[in-house]
């Protein structure tokens, strides 16, 4: 009788998270814990030259000697980084030639996910990288791409094939000894996407990455490295699940995006890690490094987040504005439900003339969580004619909950002109009042009402995802209701 | 505690300790922890969140740590406007030099019936006294831990207590001069019984190299209103270093108003809990920065309790390579329904040099509430300039306007009239003598 009651609550349970089914494949892992032995070993799994290698022992090295961050709002037990597997790939025949040949018990996990690899090629026009784990499944598209010189690819393939372009690149914006969870990335990383726009080319499609956590214990350490050479535009989507553990999982990831002159890159995130249970017990607990790098003249990058998994939220995406007139945008969208915690914002590092940057970021805190945002906005001396705005609002919904708001301004350039305002206030009585008049229900009100807090940042958000996100707005927020 | 400035301290203790007063009683219990404490922690420096702007154990590295000497010869008063500003008030003076009370200087006769006034020495046995030394806003707060330091080495300070119902007639002049280069510890101790009303202005001024630690308490009690004014011109070789303290009973209101034109370092807090509903506070200040001069200001507003309101806002303009911070917290209780509380910041760079820090936040746990805070910093509009210049106004007098406008707003806020005007007199001329 007891199994069929849990049976009952484990479907229950399942229906909250969608995408927290696990698929059961072989898989190889590197052996648990976090050595030397770990890295050569991730190293040799996927044939990288020498310098790699070394640059990776390089980070591990330095990783031993820095101890993790305690400055965010965030409370977790003690991570034991020797109790994770470090590199875990789906186990399957040596090469793959098409789609056809992929394990389809790895297609049938992604079609429940909603990405239809083969269907999707005809339909939305998007090209797709999906991540299973630590592996690179399968991308999607490749021809087309390649046809516009554009180059897509896992990150093992850009090593094997564009050696320069990666050795050029990896680490110039985030580097090796960046903080504790980038240095713990660059001494594991094991896939993620690369990104090759050249010169004067419009990416005639979104590109897409798909990550999913699918083994126990393992960590995901993705590394995406995007670069826009002159005059190029690319839009990159990026989305997460996880499978539903009673153990906290860890991502570490680090995404480097480099522009060069008159270049633009719009990077777009739906994160949807598992948040843990009503208990928040398990989850996923996402330490991610994302920076910008504006690096030539009239360069613009912008990121648009929407934030509604993980257990625990670290994660700042930066702008460095280094070229004269660059432009830096921050859009996002942070949901917290139940236990989740996040701390979230971003950083605009204002160097070059000219240079302007819009924050707008919305905080949604329900149940017993806490929502914080975490920005800085820097204008350095020599950085003349700077414009800054930042906005955030945040919205408290019952009682148990927290929204914080910690910004950083400073500024040692008088010609800057900087803004900054937040608000922080509950879903009024009156427009609940109004909604429910007209016979919806109180959930479905509430839906409402905080996708019109967020418009501005949906907006900016591609056709495909705008849809997905604002489902997923309504989906995070239920159970926080009455 | 390995570093100078710490060690200089604690052995400054160590050989005062039997000097200072109380001596004997819970007092020096009370210093033994705080030294403790201080010892362990140390002076708080750059790497710690809320002193990331301001490095106090650099700062006091070279600085003259030695309690100053007692004042020997004639007193000479700065030839600053700042030193007369409050002359033509009708109110009581307290004068303290290099941190010392001193009786011959100070006015003193006949304050009303139900407020007393003594040094601290004198009104240790009491209770109040007691009660108000010993407590801690938040154990969590850095930014509290220097406190121990003033706790452990106080060695003068006034200390007024207004009973209940009482109205103190006159405005409560404290001015504090640094005669002598040196350091002084001084703790001022208030207490505003029930329905009790008084106003305080505070001036510090000196033209040496001294560090002023100052740590000033206060208690409301339910109903009680204080009016605080404090004007700061110290040389700018001058370290200060101040805490405010102040517990708001229910209904009762505080206004706060700084001022600050010279200083060397200088670094303000604010500590404001809500104990009672209904509770006001306002902490609002202007400063006026050139030189190497840098003001950090540091404001902790603690609603803790449902209901009240807290109101605050900084201006000031930075000129020649002087550095401004302003680090303000509204915090709400889980329980604290109904709380409206705002905090503003805003600075006006002069030069090329200056350099402006801000760091509004919130932490809010309830979902009933009105929370906004803002912070702008910029040049003086260029537009604003022109349009003054078309109607025929030099580009030197446009800009003393368009500057003396801008801290109009928060001038406005100081909460005694005479007071206010004598401000707004002294910031005028501060612009003169800067030449701008």
């Amino acid at each position: 009788m007891a199994a069929v009651k849990e049976t009952v609550e484990t479907v229950r349970e399942a229906e909250k998270y969608k995408y927290g089914f696990f698929t059961d494949i072989e898989s190889e892992k590197a052996p648990l814990g976090l050595t030397e032995d770990t890295v050569r070993f991730i190293s040799a799994k996927k044939n990288e030259p020498a310098w790699l290698l070394e640059w990776r022992l390089d980070a591990f090295r330095r990783w031993l000697t820095l101890s993790e961050p305690t400055w965010a709002k965030v409370t977790y037990p003690p991570i034991d980084f020797q109790d994770a597997y470090y590199y875990s790939a789906p186990k399957q025949s040596a090469k793959l030639e098409s789609l056809d040949e992929v394990d389809p018990k790895l297609l049938e996990t992604y079609e429940k996910l909603g990405i239809p690899l083969t269907e999707q090629k005809m339909l939305a026009g998007v090209a797709v990288d999906a991540v299973f784990d630590s592996v690179s499944v399968v991308t999607t598209f490749k021809e087309k791409l390649a046809e516009a010189g554009v180059i897509f690819c896992p990150m093992s393939e850009a090593v094997k094939n564009h050696p320069e372009l990666v050795k050029k690149y990896l680490g110039s914006v985030v580097p090796t000894s960046d903080n504790f969870y980038a240095t713990l990335n660059s001494a594991v990383f094991s896939e993620g996407s690369f990104v090759y726009i050249p010169e004067g080319v419009r990416c005639p499609m979104e590109l897409s990455t798909y990550f999913r956590i699918n083994e126990a214990q393992t960590g995901q350490f993705e590394r995406t490295l995007i670069i826009a050479d002159k005059g190029s535009y690319v839009s990159y989507l990026e989305g997460c699940t996880a499978p539903q553990r009673d153990e906290n999982q860890l991502h570490a990831a680090v995404v480097e995006l480099v522009a060069l002159e008159d270049a633009e890159i719009k990077y777009s995130t739906v994160q949807n890690w598992f948040p843990g249970d009503e208990d928040g017990k398990g989850g996923v607990y996402n330490f991610v490094t994302k920076r910008g790098d504006c690096r030539g003249k009239n360069s613009k990058i912008s990121w648009t987040q929407v934030e509604t998994g993980s257990a625990i939220t670290w994660k700042y995406p930066s702008c460095i504005l280094r070229g004269d007139n660059s432009r830096g945008e921050f859009y996002s969208i942070a949901i917290s439900n139940g236990h989740q915690q996040v701390d979230s914002g971003t950083k605009m590092i204002h160097l070059g003339r000219n240079t302007s940057s819009r924050i707008i970021s919305k905080g949604i805190s329900a149940g017993q969580s806490s929502n914080t945002y975490r920005g800085l906005v820097s204008v350095h001396r020599k950085a003349e004619n700077v414009r800054n705005f930042t906005q955030c609002d945040s919205l408290l919904i019952g009682d148990r909950c927290s929204a914080h708001t910690v910004p950083y301004i400073e500024t040692k350039n008088p010609t800057a002109v900087l803004e900054h305002e937040a608000t922080t206030s509950k879903i009024s009585e009156d427009q609940l009042f109004y909604c429910m008049q007209r016979g919806i229900g109180e959930e479905e009100a509430v839906a409402l009402i905080v996708n019109g807090f967020c418009r501005d940042v949906l907006q900016q958000l591609p056709m495909e995802f705008a849809v997905e996100a604002q489902k997923l707005v309504g989906i995070s927020l239920e159970g926080s209701v009455g | 505690m390995s570093e100078k400035a710490t060690q200089k301290l604690v052995e400054t203790y160590r050989g005062a300790q039997s000097a200072l007063p109380g001596a004997g009683g819970w007092l020096a219990r009370r210093r033994e922890t705080a030294i403790d404490a201080f010892t362990q922690t140390g002076l708080p420096h750059r790497r710690l969140e809320e002193w990331k702007y301001t490095d106090l154990r650099q700062v006091l590295e070279k600085a003259i740590l030695v309690p100053a000497p007692a004042h020997d010869g004639a007193l000479v008063l700065p030839e600053l406007h700042s030193a007369t500003a409050f002359s033509a008030i009708d109110r009581y003076v307290l004068v303290f030099v290099n941190g010392v009370y001193q009786p011959g200087l100070s006015q003193l006769a006949h304050l009303s019936k139900g407020a007393e006034l003594c040094a601290l020495a004198e009104v240790l046995h009491e209770q109040w006294a007691k009660d108000i030394v010993e407590r801690r806003f938040d154990d969590a707060r850095q930014a509290e831990d220097i406190v121990d330091l003033n706790t452990a080495l106080m060695s003068d300070g006034a200390c007024l207590r207004i009973r209940k119902g009482v109205k103190l007639d006159k405005p409560l002049h404290l001015f504090f001069l640094g005669a002598d280069a040196g350091a002084s510890h001084t703790r001022n101790l208030i207490l505003l019984e029930n329905e009790a009303e008084a106003t305080i202005f505070e001036t510090h001024m000196g033209e040496v190299a001294s560090f002023a630690d100052i740590v000033t308490d206060v208690a409301l009690g339910e109903g009680a209103k204080l009016n605080h004014v404090k004007l700061q011109d110290e040389s700018s070789e001058a370290i200060h270093l101040s805490t405010m303290r102040t517990r708001l009973a229910a209904s009762s209101k505080l206004s706060s108003f700084t001022l600050t034109l010279g200083c060397g370092v200088s670094r303000g807090q604010n500590f404001v809990l809500f104990s009672g509903e209904g509770a006001e506070a306002n902490v609002d200040g202007a400063y006026a920065l050139k030189g190497k001069q840098h003001l950090d200001q540091f404001c902790v507003i603690d609603h803790a309790v449902p209901g009240c309101t807290s109101h605050t806002l900084f201006k000031g303009v930075l000129d020649g390579a002087s550095e401004g911070v302003f680090q303000g917290k509204v915090v709400v209780r889980p329980q604290a329904q109904k709380t409206d509380g705002r905090q503003m910041t805003h600075a006006l760079l002069l030069s090329r040099d200056a350099a402006m820090n801000a760091k509004p936040e919130l932490e809010i746990y309830a979902d009933d509430v009105q929370c906004a805070h803002g912070s702008t910093v910029g040049e003086l509009s260029k537009d604003a300039i022109f349009y003054l210049r078309s109607r025929g106004i030099p580009e030197a007098e446009a800009r003393r306007l368009l500057v003396l406008a801008f801290l109009d707003e928060t001038l406005e806020l100081a909460p005694h009239e005479d007071a206010r005007d004598a401000l707004k007199l002294l910031v005028s001329d501060w612009f003169s003598e800067a030449g701008l």
